[in-house]
């Protein structure tokens, strides 16, 4: 488990004139629960689908468990993948759902599907377009766990469901990669969602990193400082500036200490997660930009 | 992945099916009414025999040419209604992104779904054809003019090819179009249009025509004359029909056989005379020039046609395939 789950090197994707994704060099560890986070449009999806194979980069590489993404179908059995909106086909049953899967992934655990239909209490005969939001989400996320993938990668699993059935999905999630070895990389916007069940960041934003890292070490090495005007002017090396305001009688700075010590400055605070990921997203957006609606809940 | 396949297009399958089996319950009584009539009007013919073939033209020319347009019409709707959506369907409802993400390459894919359904609408569609050979055949005999555009894109093994042309036609179009609708429409009208061009520019190329001096003399025994036109410069002809073949001259200047110019006085004379014009300028030993397409050609036309759709059906596959190869989101 030691192989990156994903490991990117300049990765780029360029749709015509716009970039969707710039200059991204990322290394996720193995064996961990990942959230990628970002507004929409940051450019969360482009990097899930490079991932997932399903495009090409533009410039730059990314390697997915060491090979290249959908390079054949043993590479394919590795990974499983839940797109955006979680689409199923809408003619076919569950039943004839869980067949495909059969058919189509060398791995599949058949008992598993069934134990996870029977939890989610989906209906087998049931066309998989007559399902609701979160059914379909659960359908999906059986397909994709049946498989027995090494990573999964889900798209905004969440975004399109309503509370209680994105609890009940984020829920099945986390029984079922407790249960078996595998590293999980989830995207969204919903920053609440990501600290209940990731341990490990990515914050996207205008289609580059802006920071990533284990959710502990980031918060442990993010703090605000409050103190007088111009006592702040001078950091000590390898702590940066993510965000500065100042008034004509104090400043206040948001700062992301790299050197792995602890900071020892006065006035310095932790900051929240929620806090951290939304001073990055302001940075990107440039200073004037104000705060974005879905991640200021 | 040929189950999935087969389960995405089991109700088309079933619909294409139901239709065709009507169009064959259709042909085979169409084949039941030419054999009566074939044999009243030819087999057991008493009185005017020669004229048969007008009779079973009468009746059946229109029935014959509507099925005709029928079929290439099928075949343009089966490239559109088989080919176009079988990409664009799974790109429209996000589906590609669950096929793509089992443990199966796009290439093969690709490649079952392009057999599967390819395979089976070809067979349907072929076997109609077959059929209708087989049921107009008596008529397709009696006249004699299998090069004729519409005859000859519909019989034997060219709506073979066709079929195989506008299903990945469809296909191809779908891939680069990527919206179902869009490309339905664009496979209708490029499929249509590439019969127009083939028919019009492509075919005619296939071989070199054989150009033969025809005498007035024998002019009606080599074929037929459609039509002669006199006039103050000379005379022409109007169209030739030589059985089986395909002639490619539509007006053909008559000379004397010797080379020297029929003239507007030889005209006058043949329009003064008392006996009809053919025979005037047999007797003057016109003659004129005919360029066409022998009759013996028609299977090397046939598989020529065959071998051109092929052709562009592989292009247009490989184009589908490295499309899906460089990845849709």
């Amino acid at each position: 488990m030691n192989t990156p789950v994903i490991a990117t090197n300049a990765l780029t994707k360029r749709y015509g004139p716009h970039a969707a994704l710039t200059d991204v060099t990322l290394d996720i560890p193995a064996g961990r629960i990942v959230g990628l986070v970002g507004p929409n449009g940051a450019g969360k999806s482009t990097l899930l689908a490079l991932a997932a194979g399903l495009i090409r980069p533009t410039s730059g590489t990314v390697e997915v468990l060491g090979n290249r993404p959908a390079a054949d179908a043993e590479q394919l059995a590795r990974v499983g993948f839940v797109a955006q909106d979680t689409p199923v086909y809408a003619q076919l049953t569950v039943a004839d759902h869980l067949k495909l899967g059969e058919k189509l992934n060398p791995r599949w655990d058949p008992g598993l599907a069934e134990e996870r239909l029977r939890q989610t209490g989906l209906d087998p005969a049931k066309k998989a377009g007559r399902l609701s939001g979160g059914q379909r989400a659960q359908l999906a996320l059986t397909l994709a766990a049946a498989k027995r993938p090494e990573l999964l990668i889900f798209d905004e699993p969440v975004a399109a469901l309503d509370p209680l059935a994105r609890r009940s999905f984020l829920q099945s999630l986390m029984e079922f990669v407790a249960d078996m070895d595998v590293s999980v990389v989830l995207s969204s916007h919903l920053i609440a969602d990501v600290e209940r069940v990731c341990d490990h960041l990515v914050i996207l934003a205008e289609s580059r990193v802006q920071v990533a890292g284990e959710i502990d070490d980031l918060t442990a090495a993010h703090h605000r400082i409050v103190g007088p005007r111009g006592s702040l002017d001078e950091l000590p090396a390898g702590v940066q500036v993510i965000a500065a305001e100042h008034t004509p009688r104090q400043s206040t700075l948001v700062v992301h200490d790299t050197t792995g010590g602890r900071l020892d400055l006065p006035g310095a605070e932790p900051i929240g997660l929620e806090d951290m990921v939304l001073t990055y997203l302001h940075r990107a957006e440039g200073p004037a930009a104000p705060i974005l609606q879905e991640t200021a809940r | 992945m040929i189950w999935l396949t087969w389960r995405q297009m089991r109700a088309q399958t079933l619909w294409t099916a139901a239709v065709l089996a009507a169009a064959a319950a259709y042909i085979l009584y169409l084949a039941w009414d030419i054999r009566d009539a074939y044999r009243t009007l030819v087999t057991e013919c008493t009185t005017e025999c020669d004229q048969a073939a007008h009779y079973l033209n009468d009746e059946f020319g229109m029935p014959l040419t509507l099925l005709g347009l029928l079929l290439l019409a099928g075949l343009a709707v089966f490239g559109a209604f088989w080919g176009a959506p079988l990409i664009t369907r799974e790109l429209e409802a996000g589906t590609h992104r669950l096929a793509w993400t089992q443990s199966i390459t796009r290439t093969r894919w690709l490649t079952v779904k392009l057999a599967v359904a390819g395979g089976a609408g070809v067979v349907l569609a072929g076997s109609v054809t077959l059929l209708l050979t087989w049921a107009v055949s008596p008529l397709d005999d009696l006249a004699d003019s299998r090069f004729h555009p519409i005859e000859f894109v519909t019989r034997n093994a060219a709506p073979f090819g066709y079929a195989v042309l506008a299903f990945t036609l469809g296909l191809a179009i779908g891939a680069l179009a990527r919206r179902t609708l869009a490309a339905m429409a664009v496979t209708l009208l490029a499929f249509l249009g590439l019969q127009l061009v083939m028919g019009g520019y492509v075919r005619p190329l296939y071989a070199e025509p054989v150009t033969e001096t025809v005498t007035m003399a024998d002019a009606n025994t080599v074929g037929l004359i459609d039509g002669l036109a006199l006039d103050d410069s000379g005379a022409t002809v109007m169209g030739y029909t030589i059985p089986g073949a395909w002639v490619i001259s539509d007006e053909m200047p008559v000379r004397m056989a010797d080379g020297s110019a029929f003239t507007g006085d030889d005209a006058d004379d043949c329009r003064a005379a008392n006996v009809p014009p053919d025979e005037c300028m047999s007797q003057k030993d016109a003659a004129f020039d005919v360029v066409y397409q022998p009759a013996d050609r028609y299977w090397r036309f046939q598989w020529t046609e065959v071998a051109i759709a092929l052709g562009l059906s592989a292009i247009l596959t490989g184009a589908a395939y490295w499309r899906i190869r460089r990845g849709i989101n």
